[in-house]
């Protein structure tokens, strides 16, 4: 339970700084301040339990979260100790799941005329490209 | 005619693929480009002119122009990357995160110069394509040395991918000195592979902060897959890959 919250966490951090990213370039010019209910104030059903994740230090800001887990499943995520205005975050937040894609990885082969991220320093690596590209020409 | 040739130079295997008829001698030429540069910037020669500025027998300003200008490049992106791509992270001058994707993006021109529209040069897993048919561009495994983590359908593009696959090679965060944790790989995909390639080894250096920065990168997209093995990318790299996912694309 306690890895799989960590992983949620872990997950949950990634999507929500993947997001506010987009529009907290730090060029940008701040929107007026606006009036809301601190999200922290929300409520969650008896059961529900919280954790917060680590901190994510970017070149220009510094992302944090905290999220709400009932019965396994995530049901709120919440920034905390975060420099940007509460208001974008949560306008943020509701948006984040369905700009998301993240997926485990998975090995396979397929055919290509070329492959990236080897560093080619070994002469398998250039064998194993020369089959690949002998193969799409094939 | 149509030719592929791979060559042993920069340290590294350069894979040259062209698919039209062009001029004898053109690939040879690319090829003798590739050796040009490195006798200037290797930082492994001694007479290189990058081995002098690091060994202060030179300065910036009086080296060739070709040099200042590649630097300048450096310059700006150690800027771009909040100082994550720096050419001093070892404590050396090297610039080479740069200079390979910058020395194919000219071959590739010479090459296009020469007649060639369709063609792929592959600088030891960092590469730029050009026309036809979309190239099918595999992204190493970060783990399994004979697969695939994922497969991109691209013209006119450059891909790049830092990882830590490759032992002894290590990408080394400027900030605290010490190889870069939190990632297998960072793949980045846009219109120059100096700039991508750049762009990848910065992120690798930031570790488990390289997602949110990567997605406020204009113009180019990426797929980083992290220590656990989950795989984030940005929208443009999902739409480039066949099946509208890495996994999916494996199986394209």
């Amino acid at each position: 339970m306690r890895k799989t919250l960590a992983t949620l966490l872990v997950t949950v951090v990634a999507v929500i700084a993947l997001v506010s990213y987009r529009t907290h370039l730090p060029q940008r010019k701040r929107a007026p301040a606006q009036i809301h209910a601190p999200s922290i104030q929300r409520r969650h059903p008896a059961g529900t339990r919280a954790g917060t994740g680590v901190a994510i230090s970017t070149p220009f800001t510094t992302i944090q979260v905290r999220a709400f887990i009932l019965r396994g499943r995530l049901i709120d995520v919440q920034e905390v100790d975060v420099e940007n205005d509460n208001a974008h975050t949560k306008a943020l937040n509701d948006r984040a799941i369905p700009i998301l894609h993240e997926e485990a990885l998975r090995a396979g082969s397929a055919h290509v005329h070329l492959v990236s991220g080897a560093t080619g320093t070994s002469t398998s690596y250039i064998s194993s490209l020369q089959s690949a590209i002998d193969r799409a020409h094939g | 005619m149509a030719e592929y040739q791979v060559e042993h130079v920069m340290g590294m295997a350069v894979a040259i693929d062209v698919r039209d008829e062009i001029p004898s001698g053109a690939v040879e030429q690319a090829v003798a480009w590739f050796r040009h540069v490195d006798r200037v910037f290797s930082p492994y020669r001694s007479d290189s002119e990058i081995s002098r500025i690091a060994r202060r027998t030179s300065t910036r300003q009086m080296t060739s122009p070709v040099v200042q200008e590649v630097l300048a490049q450096c310059d700006r992106l150690r800027a771009l990357t909040g100082g994550f791509f720096d050419t001093h992270a070892t404590g050396r001058l090297d610039p080479s995160g740069f200079v390979k994707g910058w020395a194919v993006e000219r071959a590739v021109e010479l090459l296009e110069r020469a007649g060639a529209t369709r063609l792929a040069v592959n600088a030891g897993g960092d590469a730029v394509v050009r026309g036809g048919v979309p190239w099918r561009v595999g992204i190493q495994h970060p783990i399994e040395r004979e697969q695939l983590a994922a497969v991109i359908e691209v013209r006119d593009a450059a891909i790049a991918t830092s990882g830590a696959y490759e032992r002894g090679l290590h990408i080394i965060n400027p900030y605290n000195k010490r190889p870069a944790e939190g990632l297998l790989s960072v793949t980045v995909l846009g219109p120059d592979l100096g700039f991508a390639d750049a762009y990848a080894t910065a992120a690798f250096a930031m570790g488990r902060a390289a997602p949110q920065w990567l997605a406020t990168v204009e113009g180019y997209e990426a797929m980083a897959i992290l220590q656990d093995e989950r795989v984030v990318c940005t929208p443009g790299f999902l739409a480039a890959c066949p099946g509208g996912s890495p996994a999916a694309s494996l199986c394209s």
